[in-house]
């Protein structure tokens, strides 16, 4: 490391000293936030205050002489309070007087007095300025207002004559008043953070009013990195921010809703469509077959533990997929998401940053009187497809056909059909369901101190009747300077959810949920039978899918409150101290009652379970940080040590056998005393850390970081417990080059270059030791008796999994930025993996959590941000694009894991090494056994009309053998085409989503071709078109004989293609400022979402998952998709 | 300057301090897991690992269901329809079976091999555990036998299989000699008998006694053609007085009536979770009533979407007056109202696992006889046969089954031969303990017609090699030391 400093230094340029005053000048004005009033006329000077700030003086000063000051406010702001007497003296004099004791020197150059702390040769700069450039007289006024395009009024946007260095910033109305030499050859130019630049000639008009148009590059933006802040333009590392403005209107329940499809290289999978349904997340491919997948969320610098606190669904109630934590928190109050995608910028967190890390940061207060803001949307929703099931009528036909063809004996037929058959998906779907979103927010600020308050309030109910969500909720974020040096701040969120549970599970049976008894009952069956109760099919094990729905009641209460408070200390310019302390407190309490209107509860007299769970965990972190520039060199670093642990505490309980369904789960004492069942676990786990970051810039064009991490996890063995985790990165700003500045229309160009290393911990607690757990109950006197038995081999020598990652990347910007964008290439490499390794099973143990294997993911991501059209009309587009390409490279000494189930498929997935990850693993269809096919090649029972397996050995039989990998749930690419055209005050987007080529097993219709019972109902299409001999079908099979070839479940019919394109959503919007004081501004906006979905798929929709893993991707009794449509205002007061 | 010299070097300084003082945060305690150390040196610490070993060695709940059923569907008496387990039916039914059943591994392979690790961890550290030397004598006398009954369970599925005896073998080991698989059970179950209770004087029910140990062990000498050795335990069984054949037959098997002196080794189960599952699958669709019995479904009661069918040859195979038939149901009243006759279908149904009336949704109460004392006369029966030919000892045992079936004894002259006696004994066996777990296949295997049984109902796939099954692939994977089977 020395060395290359060493190096660096020797290879910097002499510059003269005479460009780097005129540099340093430059800066100086740049640097100035100008405080400046127009001149109103010349008079004597007449001062008197007592421990005044600098500014207010000034502006007296102003006001007597008509003299404008240029200075900076924190130079103002630094020199402390002035006490100041004068009577009717000159402007000098004055001056003189009140920075008498000040580090401060001024200079008057025309009309303009600039303020500047006292640098040795500052004036000979200045001087050298002044003779380099005069002045030219002053003469008229000019009057304005600087607006954005939506009309609000900009603050503090600076207007200054172009080719000098007078200037004034706009007020809080956006207004402005500046003294110009003449009214001919005179340019404004006209600045704003986040805007462009806009150059304005004045010639003749005194009243100027200008348009300033959102910065398209967000080059200047800030971004949140680990641990500390950056500009965009000085990044190294692949990261991708979506500010709020940029958040999809739609029904966002969730921060990472707001994710899908915004960001390249970041997949985003819902688990279920339900009202606060879980999410899966994955960035830059899978890099671990057993620690988890998901990324590191850290909300306002608190790392998130981003699991459920009850994971289980209580006795005899299926309900799936933990609901997503992340849904306690309102993504109203969010102002950014920065994703972390490469090991330059993740590796700073360490252990947990592996699977890349999303830093989501609330609003902040904005000082000045209070803004009080609201924003709300309702809206209907719709099931966006149903299955496509075979009717009443075409059930009893195909049935009873197939019985005379021989499929099942006679006594199955069926019979009748009773008022017309019931159709059970209408039945459980829930037309127009409304979902609403309330938040209000008041921010503002007086002298030292800001806030951000907010009350969010969100509901949803569900397509699927019985299941809703709803959430409030509470921030206050504070900030405060308690003295020059000393700022102190507290983000806090609090919330409360409410979320009801529809009956949905992985059973095939009676256990099976309310949408597989919907696909799977018999249609010809009435709602209710004649004596009035739910009706039953005695062909059927299972239970009517209005009786699920109605008679299991399953309620989720979730509390959540968690937040930050910081100190931080500057101890010399560019050196601060900051403390951070964290804590995070997720309570959940699950109530679930199966009543005696299910088939189920009936003769058990009622089952209630409780299960209650606490998640809390705390965090204190000490950082130092430290920001110079000397010279051409520009030096911000950080270190920092922190500790955070995490505990876990559950309860479960449960009765049956109650007098009543009427107290449900709030008086277990009620029920049978013989049924009572209760368990409870405690677990918990500590990080240890240490960190520090390097970045290092010269001349503003060649960008070094560099960073490193030391994490120690309770949760490894004691040899291994401390990781160590570097990165490095590089950055060259090539079109700051003076070979590329002839370039025209580049505007700039930037190449990244990164590696680095990451950790995963994401595993169970205690896997290093031995200890003793709960094992399989004793049958002793005919009752139940609890043992214990080993839990698990134990590895002391468990450490992390590392994930190696080298990042390439290209920001670019043509055309003044009408084509920016930016290009990676990512090859991450993971070892070490934290795999569960088979070990010889006669140990009594499956496997052994061990660090063994690797996994390589590599892939391409290119995002390109368009102005299609600049004119009165503009059309914008965004376009995302990302390939993954994921290989098992090794896993050790074990040859293959086969692994996978769900309902009564198992062995789905084949990890390989040379594979990707979770190949689909099963047979290959090639046909439908014909008349006069060559029976003598297969000693197997077929016939004509059944499928027809590849055979891929010499053997005459399809068996376990015969099975080939049948693609992966990796998509080929992912891409997103987002579009926004406006005209006045119109806006409409247009966003349309796709993924491309990732394969998903659809497990429901495994059941169409595999029926678990005869009489069930099945998808149409295969049916309809089945083999017989009049219609000898060469795609669907006969289905007299399903399984007499083994029920081969997994095939290439039932791993379906998942490709989609889908128009995620379409929102067309209003601004416009009300003509009163009372209102600032309007928008309002109506929005389609899930409008049309493009696909082969058949189940109910290719892009969700209700496996819980992005890459394991099994559809079964997936919650469908819901098409909205909404309408929402937001008004600014 | 030099106060951020000063500053650096504090923190420098403070950051190392704070790690070396910080590793010892890192050792965060267990609060719901036990740790050995103090765990296992206890009385109630080693009796609750014994328990789990209990809990693994005997097959209860949906895996007894699962084993019984691997064993049952290749045999001559029943086969299988419908429901998520076809698949695994049709593999076993058609005897295309492979590496891949998943029941073979985690039910068959997967729970004994954990219940004989949970009797290894036992009999580790019983020694040094705070336990008088009796309670040291009997906590081991029971470990072994449930591991002895593990490895039984084990041999008779997959051959010989790596033999595990302690805690500290190597993690990859071979697959043992037939020989020394043989013997080890063998000499386990001698080594513990003494040590067991007597029968009845057991802690609780549900633990072994000397019993059940002598009962496996008369089961290991059939099942391995030890005649002489199987002979002379039958008749030591016997001899102890306590067992006896159960008069009724038809009500043998009702969950009230499991305690008896027939049950020699019994599988327990209960309707709180760990039931038996087999009347499930044979309810016939529809069920609503026998008309015969006059049984009625019970709401508590779930009829499978899997139906258990047993073979018409088999029905018909009963002799006039056979009181076990009658454990078959040949036709019900559906819910219709309509009488269904499941006859000359393969269709017939064995409601010998009669409904318990208590029944928890899948779970019913009655305990599954492995060893039962009818078994322990046919076995000495067939012993003697094989040894000496008929005789009117071995006709005399058979006959006591018999006149509990309210059948005519058989007559000494009515055979011929040993081949004969041994072709009837098959015949009498099956009429005894159709659909009961681990018993069909190893009477087929031992008496030579497993395979050939098969390819007669038309299984061409039926290979000789298939007595026993394929290590499961899963096993294969994990363990580079293993061998398949001949013919997988």
């Amino acid at each position: 490391m020395d060395l290359k400093v060493h190096y660096y230094y020797w290879l910097l340029p002499k510059v003269s000293k005479q460009t780097l005053r005129i540099m340093k000048l430059i800066a100086i004005i740049l640097f100035a936030a100008c405080i400046q009033v127009s001149a109103k006329g010349y008079s004597q000077i007449s001062l008197s205050e007592t421990n005044a700030p600098l500014q207010k003086v000034f502006q007296k000063i102003q006001k007597q002489s008509g003299y404008d000051f240029v200075s900076n406010y924190e130079t103002l702001r630094d020199a402390g309070n002035v006490t100041v007497n004068v009577r009717n003296v000159s402007l000098e004099n004055a001056l003189d007087a009140c920075l008498k004791s000040k580090p401060l020197t001024y200079v008057i150059i025309g009309k303009t007095i600039v303020v500047q702390k006292k640098v040795k040769d500052y004036i000979n700069t200045v001087n050298n300025a002044i003779a380099l450039e005069p002045l030219p007289p002053l003469a008229i006024e000019i009057h304005g207002r600087v607006i954005n395009k939506k009309g609000e009024p900009l603050q503090n946007a600076s207007v200054i004559i172009s080719g000098s260095k007078v200037g004034t910033t706009t007020d809080r109305d956006g207004y402005f008043t500046l003294s110009a030499p003449d009214n001919k050859n005179v340019e404004l130019e006209i600045s704003s953070v986040g805007y462009q630049t806009k150059k304005i000639k004045v010639t003749g008009q005194s009243e100027i009013n200008v348009t300033l148009e959102l910065e398209v590059t967000g080059l200047s933006d800030v971004v949140v990195v680990g641990y500390g802040t950056q500009k965009k333009s000085d990044l190294t590392g692949a990261i991708t921010t979506i500010k709020s403005d940029d958040f999809t209107k739609g029904v966002n329940t969730s921060v990472d809703d707001l994710l899908s499809g915004k960001a390249a290289g970041v997949q985003v999978v819902q688990n279920s469509s339900e009202p606060g349904g879980g999410v899966s997340i994955s960035i830059r491919g899978a890099s671990s077959i057993n620690a988890g997948t998901g990324p590191l969320f850290v909300i306002d610098g608190l790392p998130i533990d981003n699991s459920a606190a009850v994971s289980g669904s209580g006795t005899e109630v299926a309900t799936r997929s933990p609901r997503n934590p992340l849904s306690s928190i309102n993504p109203a109050d969010i102002a950014s998401i920065e994703v972390l995608k490469d090991a330059s910028a993740a590796a700073i967190y360490g252990s947990r940053g592996a699977n890349g890390v999303v830093i989501i940061t609330t609003k902040k207060g904005r000082s000045g009187v209070m803004k009080v803001s609201y924003n709300g949307y309702a809206g209907m929703q719709n099931i966006a497809k149903k299955i496509d099931l075979l009717t009443p009528v075409q059930y009893q036909t195909v049935l009873n056909e197939l019985i005379d063809e021989g499929a099942a004996p006679a006594d199955s037929k069926v019979t009748s059909i009773a008022n017309g058959g019931t159709d059970w998906q209408s039945q459980i779907f829930q037309s127009n369901a409304v979902v609403q979103s309330h938040n209000v927010s008041l921010t503002g600020g007086a002298g030292k101190s800001n806030y951000y308050m907010s009350f969010g309030y969100f509901d949803q109910d569900g397509i699927v009747k019985s299941s809703s969500f709803q959430r409030y909720s509470a921030r206050i974020n504070l900030q405060t300077h308690a003295s020059d040096n000393f700022e102190i701040g507290l983000n806090l969120n609090t919330s409360y959810s409410i979320n009801d549970y529809a009956p949905i599970g992985f059973g095939i049976n009676g256990e099976s949920g309310a949408i597989y008894t919907a696909l799977n009952f018999d249609p010809s069956l009435p709602v209710r039978d004649s004596s009035g109760k739910y009706s039953l099919s005695s062909f059927l094990d299972m239970d009517n899918p209005l009786a699920l729905i109605n008679g299991i009641n399953s309620l989720g209460n979730i509390y959540r409150t968690y937040g930050t408070i910081y100190g931080k200390y500057t101890i010399l310019p560019g050196l601060s101290a900051k403390l951070n302390l964290g804590g995070d407190i997720l309570n959940e309490r699950k109530d679930s009652y199966t009543s005696s209107l299910t088939r189920h509860g009936a003769p058990q007299g009622g089952i209630a379970s409780l299960l209650q769970g606490q998640k809390s965990n705390y965090l204190v972190e000490a950082t130092l940080a430290y920001d110079k520039k000397f010279n051409q060199h520009q030096v911000n670093a950080v270190i920092g040590a922190t500790t955070q642990r995490f505990i876990t505490n559950n309860t479960n309980m449960g009765a049956r056998q109650f007098p009543s369904d009427v107290t449900g789960t709030n008086n277990l004492g009620l029920g049978t005393q013989a049924t009572y069942s209760l368990g409870s676990n405690k677990i918990a786990n500590r990080l240890l850390s240490y960190l520090g970051r390097v970045n290092y810039q010269y001349l503003d064009k060649y960008l070094l970081t560099a960073s490193f991490r030391i994490d120690g996890s309770s949760r490894f063995g004691v040899n291994n417990r401390f990781g160590y985790f570097p990165s490095l990165a590089a950055a060259w700003k090539i079109n700051e080059e003076n070979f590329m500045k002839n370039i025209s229309g580049l505007s700039t160009l930037k190449l990244r270059g990164s590696w680095g290393q990451t950790g995963n911990q994401a595993i169970g607690d205690y896997a290093a030791i031995t200890t003793f757990v709960g094992g399989a109950t004793a049958i002793l006197d005919d009752q139940p008796i609890p043992t214990t038995a080993p839990a698990r081999l134990p590895n002391p020598d468990l450490k992390w999994e590392t994930t190696e990652q080298t990042d390439i990347g290209l920001d670019f910007g043509f055309l003044n930025y009408r084509i920016s964008g930016s290009m990676d290439y990512y090859n991450k490499k993971t070892f070490n993996m934290l795999l569960n390794l088979p070990v010889p099973t006669s140990t009594g143990f499956a496997s052994k959590l061990s660090n063994v294997g690797s996994i390589r993911n590599t892939g391409w991501e290119f995002a390109l941000n368009t102005r299609n059209i600049d004119n009165l009309f503009k059309w914008s587009s965004n376009i995302i694009i990302s390939t993954m390409k994921n290989k098992v490279l090794s896993l050790g000494p074990i040859e293959q894991i086969v692994t996978g189930g769900a309902g009564q498929t198992s062995d789905i997935f084949l990890i390989k090494p040379g594979l990707p990850l979770f190949s689909f693993y099963g047979y290959k269809i090639t046909g439908i056994w014909q008349k006069g096919d060559d029976y003598s090649s297969t000693s197997d029972k077929v016939q004509a009309g059944d499928i027809k397996y590849l055979n891929t050995n010499s053997d005459k039989t399809v068996n376990a053998d015969d099975r080939v990998p049948l693609g992966s749930s990796f998509p080929k690419f992912t891409w997103s085409f987002g579009n926004t055209f406006r005209y006045n005050n119109f806006e409409l987007n247009v966003f349309i989503e796709g993924n491309q080529g990732a394969k998903m097993l659809n497990n429901n219709l495994v059941d169409a071709y595999f029926p678990v019972q005869f009489r069930r109902n099945r998808f149409a299409e295969p049916y309809l078109n089945r083999w017989t001999e009049g219609n000898p079908s060469g795609k669907y099979p006969s289905f007299i004989h399903p399984t007499d070839q083994g029920g081969k479940l997994v095939n290439s019919y039932t791993v379906e293609d998942a490709s989609y394109t889908r128009i995620k959503t379409v929102t067309l919007s209003y601004f416009f400022t009300p003509k009163n004081n009372f209102i600032s501004k309007v928008s309002v906006y109506v929005t389609g979402e899930n409008l049309l979905t493009f696909t082969n798929y058949v189940g109910y929709d290719p892009s969700v998952n209700p496996n819980g893993n992005v890459f394991q991707r099994i559809d079964f009794n997936a919650y469908p998709l819901a098409r909205t449509f909404m309408a929402g205002v937001s008004i600014d007061f | 300057m030099k106060s951020i010299k000063l500053f650096l070097y504090i923190g420098i300084i403070g950051i190392g301090f704070t790690f070396e003082g910080c590793k010892k945060l890192l050792d965060e305690p267990v609060y719901s897991q036990l740790a050995p150390e103090n765990f296992l040196t206890t009385q109630p610490g080693i009796e609750s690992v014994l328990d789990a070993a209990f809990g693994e060695g005997y097959i209860s709940g949906y895996d007894s269901h699962s084993s019984r059923d691997i064993e049952n569907w290749c045999t001559d008496i029943e086969w299988e329809t419908g429901g998520g387990e076809n698949r695994a039916a049709t593999l076993m039914i058609n005897f295309t079976w492979d590496a891949s059943v998943d029941w073979m591994y985690s039910v068959m392979w997967a729970r004994p091999y954990r219940a004989i690790r949970n009797a290894n961890t036992v009999l580790d550290n019983v020694d040094a555990a705070s336990l008088t030397d009796a309670q040291k004598t009997g906590y081991k006398a029971e470990a072994r036998f449930i591991r002895a009954l593990s490895y039984y369970h084990l041999y008779t599925w997959f051959g010989p299989i790596p033999l595990r005896k302690s805690l500290t073998d190597s993690l990859e080991l071979p697959r043992a000699s037939d020989t020394e698989m043989q013997s080890f059970i063998e000499s386990e179950l001698l080594a513990v008998i003494p040590d067991l209770p007597a029968p009845g004087k057991e802690k609780n029910y549900g633990r072994p006694n000397k019993g059940a140990a002598m009962g496996l062990l008369c089961k290991f000498y059939l099942n391995t053609k030890q005649w002489q050795k199987c002979a002379d335990v039958a008749k030591q069984i016997t001899d102890m007085n306590v067992y006896k054949l159960y008069p009724d037959y038809e009500n043998l098997f009702k969950v009230e009536n499991e305690h008896n002196s027939e049950f020699i080794l019994v599988d327990p189960q209960i309707a709180q979770g760990d039931g038996n599952n087999y009347i499930n699958g044979a309810f016939p669709p529809s069920f609503a009533k026998d008309p015969i019995s006059g049984l009625t479904m019970q709401s508590n009661w779930n009829n499978w979407g899997a139906q258990y069918r047993l073979y018409d040859a088999f029905y018909n195979s009963f002799e006039q007056g056979d009181k076990r038939k009658n454990l078959i149901l040949t036709s019900y009243v559906n819910s219709g109202g309509a009488t269904v006759s499941l006859l000359n279908a393969d269709n017939i149904r064995s409601f010998k696992y009669w409904p318990d009336p208590n029944a928890i949704s899948n779970d019913h109460g009655n305990d599954i006889a492995e060893v039962r004392y009818a078994d322990i006369l046919l076995s000495e029966a067939e012993s003697l046969n094989e040894l000496n030919g008929p005789t009117q000892e071995a006709i005399d045992l058979i006959n006591q089954v018999r006149e509990r079936a309210g059948l005519p004894d058989l007559m000494l002259g009515s055979f011929s031969s040993k081949e004969s006696l041994r072709a009837h004994l098959l015949l009498e066996r099956s009429w005894e303990f159709y659909t009961e777990a681990g018993i069909r296949r190893e009477d087929q295997i031992r008496m030579g017609t497993f395979v050939s049984s098969a390819i007669a109902r038309g299984h061409t796939n039926a290979k000789p090699t298939m007595v026993v099954f394929p290590i499961p692939q899963a096993a294969m994977d994990a363990n580079p030391k293993l061998v398949q089977n001949d013919g997988y």
